[in-house]
């Protein structure tokens, strides 16, 4: 091992984007001095140097694709961003670009900020401090920054919280009306929460919001919300909460064959190969595309296609006969059903003909469905109450939603109770309130929001006395309520429920196929399989992985042991080894039938003796 | 009392066609699951180098020949035990101490063939060793001449020495050699440390590195309560029930220090599953499910072209016995319910249908 110091003896390797270019004495004095220049604009500002003092090295950056950060630079322990600048920056007499060229900010990469001291805000300012934070809620990230009082909450919450935050309902874009996405949800009413913050107006969220302010009681019903269960009122549900449209688009094509054949668009003929029926395609138009404004269901044609057959005709003694086609037309998926919201036919850069139908469903929110808080508190729908069985107040407020309060010490996710208390004070008011990261002390904004609390009759805290709904009693305890915004996330029961009885099976081994698309079943592995022999349950295992799975009967010889078949014009068990008609029909699984074939194919043949032959 | 006892014994009886091996897996199984997990956060600590946790386990069930970290606790002869001095004396003659850790330095001349080592007194003390016994012990190594040059100094000429390169390169082992030669104590224990019993009356000694056969060879030493976490110097030295034995209870220890109580039985029969041919055999291809008897068994586990191939050179024949081949044809496993099956007579049946 080499050590750093060593190497700065015969000085510091230099390297440009990675690739190595020279060697300086000094890597310390030389980054620094490029760090000079680029603070007084004699290079780009979009260089950035950074000495590696482990390994006596200096990396400068000038690539695309680096992620930075501003900062706000200390020449002798003074910020440069000074209280003159600041009036300035206020009066929008200069901006940020200004301040870059005057060196009193500057953006760093992930390399650079190994080298500075970086201070949170100025207060924190120490001798060695190099750097400031533009705003101490910089260290967080987009999503973080547009939530409220992340500072409040447990730091492994906050991952989750974005996580969720990304997969909220809303106006994902106001030209949803133009688009032909994939998959797209639309909340019918999005709110903007009551409690923001300034990168959420910043950011001009406002124009997408994606979710709705809550009216939120920290109780238990009946035991309906234990764990992460929720429960809904439903006269809030009835009245529009949460509802949301999903669309769904599928696209076709008119694609070209080598040999001059093509798809078609149309409706097919009951002539045709895999002819589903004259019942689903009852709703496509004379040019085989679904109508616009249709209702369709679960194995409805959306586009009826006629594919060429799958393998080249053989010559008859006619010729080649009238061109055969086959049925290759879009169903709606397993499960789905909706209205075709639009239909459009437009041309790929080959020229072919290409549609898309798009299929517009109403979500209600239903048991099942998934909610969550900016906080990282999800929950699954798993009851909805009728508005007279729920909780309510003396006022006569009724919660939308309940939550378990056990949710809440575990995870310390304080922001969640602070956003609780300043939303319920903000509506009393009839405005919005900050909840900006690191803008304010906890302390000082609970008292802010007790005082607004008292001065409208509320308990300071947010308590309030509740009734049980269905007794007409009061609760003995005094229950925290107010208002949270939640998201409606993508994740809904109604596009995940399956169900399989009886159903499609795969070609190669007769066993059930899987997936929610294909009317698959879940599968019975092998961990579930020993639970089984571990009980003794001896016929269960040969319900599940033979009776319900890949049962077939066989024709075993029993003079040679090969499998035969059943001639059906002879009516006789056949053995196409040896010939003979002594064969006894056994049942067992195809899997097997299956290997020994396999093994057929490595020379190996396979035997069977059974007990009686 | 023996009517309570014999109901007591008849309760505790496996029933029949219960599927032990399975649950025995299983027991076993959930708690290392949970090992790898729990594995990660004590990763910091490094001062012990003891393998513990799914490593050993790994180490036991997979039979490995040589496990990581060895090691013996010696328990001592009555007379013995109490003296610390004695007890001492066995630790010395138990620790190794090579030529290599007793000296200040040492420089070789390779082409002249001429080693010389520069004792250090301090270490020696330490050690407990003379400047003879090394000596001693050098002269009995082959190729090699050992004089005494002045005090705390060695030189060591390689007998046949010269200038080709085979020549040098066989100088340099033999030098090799004498640093890494033993002087003293067994070879293969590198530490050997006295400890008090909890009780406080007596010593016994502790040490990294097992050499079960050499250590009860030494005077002093309790025979009976020698032991080793080597499980094949235990086969070795004691035979087939103790290696049974000892990986029944180093499971056992295992599982209990990571806070997972599972149940002897479950452990005693896995012990029983690695042993009963008489030899030791791991748990997986090489061991006792490669040596299953059925072939679609075998070929359901692993290699399963391998074991087909074989299985047809020799005309295998498979009876259908066990699990694994009943499940991949469809027939009703003999396990539980299915180990019962109903046997009539065909006279008996022809009264039937008479009747």
């Amino acid at each position: 091992m080499v050590s750093g110091k060593s190497l700065s003896k015969n000085g510091s390797k230099v390297y440009l984007n990675g690739r190595y270019i020279g060697t300086v004495a000094d890597g310390k004095a030389f980054s620094n001095e490029v760090r000079q220049n680029r603070r007084k604009g004699l290079i780009s500002g979009e260089v950035n140097v950074a000495y590696v003092e482990k390994i006596g090295e200096v990396h400068i950056n000038t690539d695309r694709g680096r992620v930075r950060k501003p900062y706000i630079i200390i020449e002798n322990g003074a910020s440069k961003f000074t209280e003159e600048l600041r009036e300035k920056l206020d009066r929008k007499e200069i901006d940020i670009n200004y301040l870059l060229r005057r060196g009193v900010v500057e953006y760093l990469d992930a390399e650079e900020e190994e080298d500075i001291v970086a201070a949170s805000n100025e207060e924190n300012v120490t001798k060695e401090t190099t750097h400031i934070d533009v705003d101490s809620a910089s260290v967080l990230g987009l999503t973080m920054n547009s939530s409220v009082f992340p500072e409040h909450n447990s730091i492994g919450r906050h991952p989750i919280s974005a996580n969720f935050m990304k997969q909220g309902q809303g106006l994902y874009a106001t030209n949803f009306n133009n688009r032909y996405d994939a998959r797209a949800f639309v909340m019918y009413y999005p709110q903007n929460p009551i409690v923001n913050s300034a990168s959420y107006r910043t950011l001009n969220l406002k124009k997408h919001p994606a979710g709705q302010n809550f009216v939120v009681a920290l109780t238990t019903y009946y035991g309906y919300n234990m764990q992460d269960a929720i429960i809904l009122n439903r006269g809030a549900v009835d009245r529009g909460l949460a509802r949301s449209a999903f669309f769904r688009t599928y696209s076709d094509e008119e694609n070209r064959y080598p040999g001059g054949q093509q798809d078609h668009f149309k409706v097919p003929q009951p002539t045709t190969e895999g002819y589903l029926g004259e019942h689903a395609y009852a709703k496509l138009g004379d040019d085989g595309i679904i109508e616009a404004d249709m209702e369709v269901k679960e194995g409805d044609v959306l586009v009826g296609k006629l594919s060429p057959p799958r393998f080249l005709e053989e010559q008859t003694a006619f010729g080649i006969g009238e061109e055969k086609s086959r049925d290759n037309s879009v169903t709606l998926r397993y499960g789905e059903e909706g209205t075709i919201d639009n239909v459009m036919l437009s041309e790929t850069k080959e020229a072919t003909k290409i549609v898309k139908v798009r299929i517009r469903s109403v979500k209600i929110p239903e048991v099942g469905d998934k909610f969550a808080s900016r906080h990282g508190q999800k929950g699954v729908v798993s009851l909805i109450v009728p508005p007279e069985d729920m909780p309510f107040t003396k006022d006569g407020i009724v919660p939308d939603l309940l939550l378990n309060p056990h949710s809440l010490p575990s995870r310390m996710t304080f922001g969640h109770m602070l956003e609780t208390l300043g939303a319920k004070a903000a509506a009393l008011e009839g405005r919005t309130y900050d909840g900006t990261p690191f803008s304010k002390e906890g302390s000082e904004r609970v008292e802010q929001y007790g005082n607004v609390l008292k001065r409208y009759g509320f308990d300071s805290f947010g308590d309030e006395e509740l009734y049980d709904g269905r007794t007409g009693k009061r609760f003995g305890a005094k229950i925290f309520n107010g208002i949270v915004y939640y998201n409606r996330l993508m994740h809904m029961v109604s596009l995940k429920l399956q169900v399989r009885s009886r159903g499609p099976v795969q070609i190669l081994t007769h066993q059930p196929t899987e997936g929610k698309n294909r009317r698959g079943g879940i599968r019975f592995g092998e961990m579930e399989r020993d639970a089984l022999v571990g009980h003794g349950a001896s016929l269960l295992i040969k319900d599940r992985l033979l009776d319900q799975s890949d049962k077939v009967d066989i024709w075993i010889c029993k003079t040679c042991g090969d499998i035969g078949y059943y001639d059906y014009i002879k009516n006789a068990a056949m053995c196409s080894l040896c010939e003979g008609h002594n064969l006894e029909k056994v049942e067992i699984s195809y899997a097997f039938k299956l290997l020994l074939f396999e093994i057929k194919s490595l020379h190996i043949l396979g035997k069977v003796k059974l007990k009686n032959g | 009392m023996e009517k309570k006892l014999d109901l007591q014994s008849k309760n505790v009886n496996i029933s029949p066609g219960e599927a032990v091996g399975v649950l025995a897996a299983e027991s076993l199984g959930e708690p290392s699951t949970q090992m790898v997990l729990r594995a990660f956060h004590s990763a910091g600590i490094a001062s012990a180098v003891v393998v513990t946790g799914l490593p050993r386990i790994e180490e036991i069930i997979d039979a490995k020949k040589k496990p990581k970290s060895p090691s013996m606790h010696i328990k001592l002869e009555k007379g013995v035990a109490g003296d610390y001095e004695k007890v001492r004396e066995i630790r010395r003659k138990i620790e190794e101490v090579r030529v290599g850790s007793l000296l200040k330095g040492f420089s070789e001349d390779l082409k002249g063939g001429v080693m010389l080592l520069y004792l250090d007194k301090e270490k020696m003390a330490a050690y407990e060793v003379t400047q003879r016994s090394v000596v001693s012990r050098i002269s009995k190594m082959e190729r090699i001449e050992v004089s005494t040059e002045g005090d705390n100094t060695l030189k060591i000429k390689a007998i046949g020495a010269g200038k080709k390169r085979a020549d040098m390169k066989e100088a340099r082992t033999a030098f090799v050699n004498v640093r890494t030669a033993v002087v003293f104590g067994i070879k293969g224990i590198k530490k050997a440390i006295v400890q008090q019993t909890p009780d406080k009356k007596g010593y016994y000694i502790e040490t990294s590195g097992s050499e079960l056969e050499e250590v009860i060879k030494i005077e002093g030493v309790d025979k009976r309560h020698v032991y080793t976490n080597n499980i094949f110097e235990m086969l070795h030295v004691y035979g087939i029930e103790a290696a049974r034995n000892l990986i029944a209870n180093e499971l056992n220890m295992t599982m209990a220090n990571e806070g997972a109580g599972v149940s002897f039985r479950h452990i005693s029969l896995v012990a029983d599953a690695m042993t009963h041919k008489g030899i030791i055999m791991g748990v997986g291809r090489h061991g006792i499910a490669g040596s299953k008897e059925s072939v679609l068994a075998r070929a359901a586990f692993e290699e399963t072209v391998k074991h087909f191939i074989n299985a047809s050179v020799f005309g295998e024949r498979d009876m259908l016995k066990g699990v694994a081949e009943n499940i991949l044809i469809g027939k009703q496993v003999s396990v539980g319910t299915g180990t019962v099956r109903l046997s009539v007579r065909k006279e008996d049946l022809k009264k039937i249908k008479k009747a």
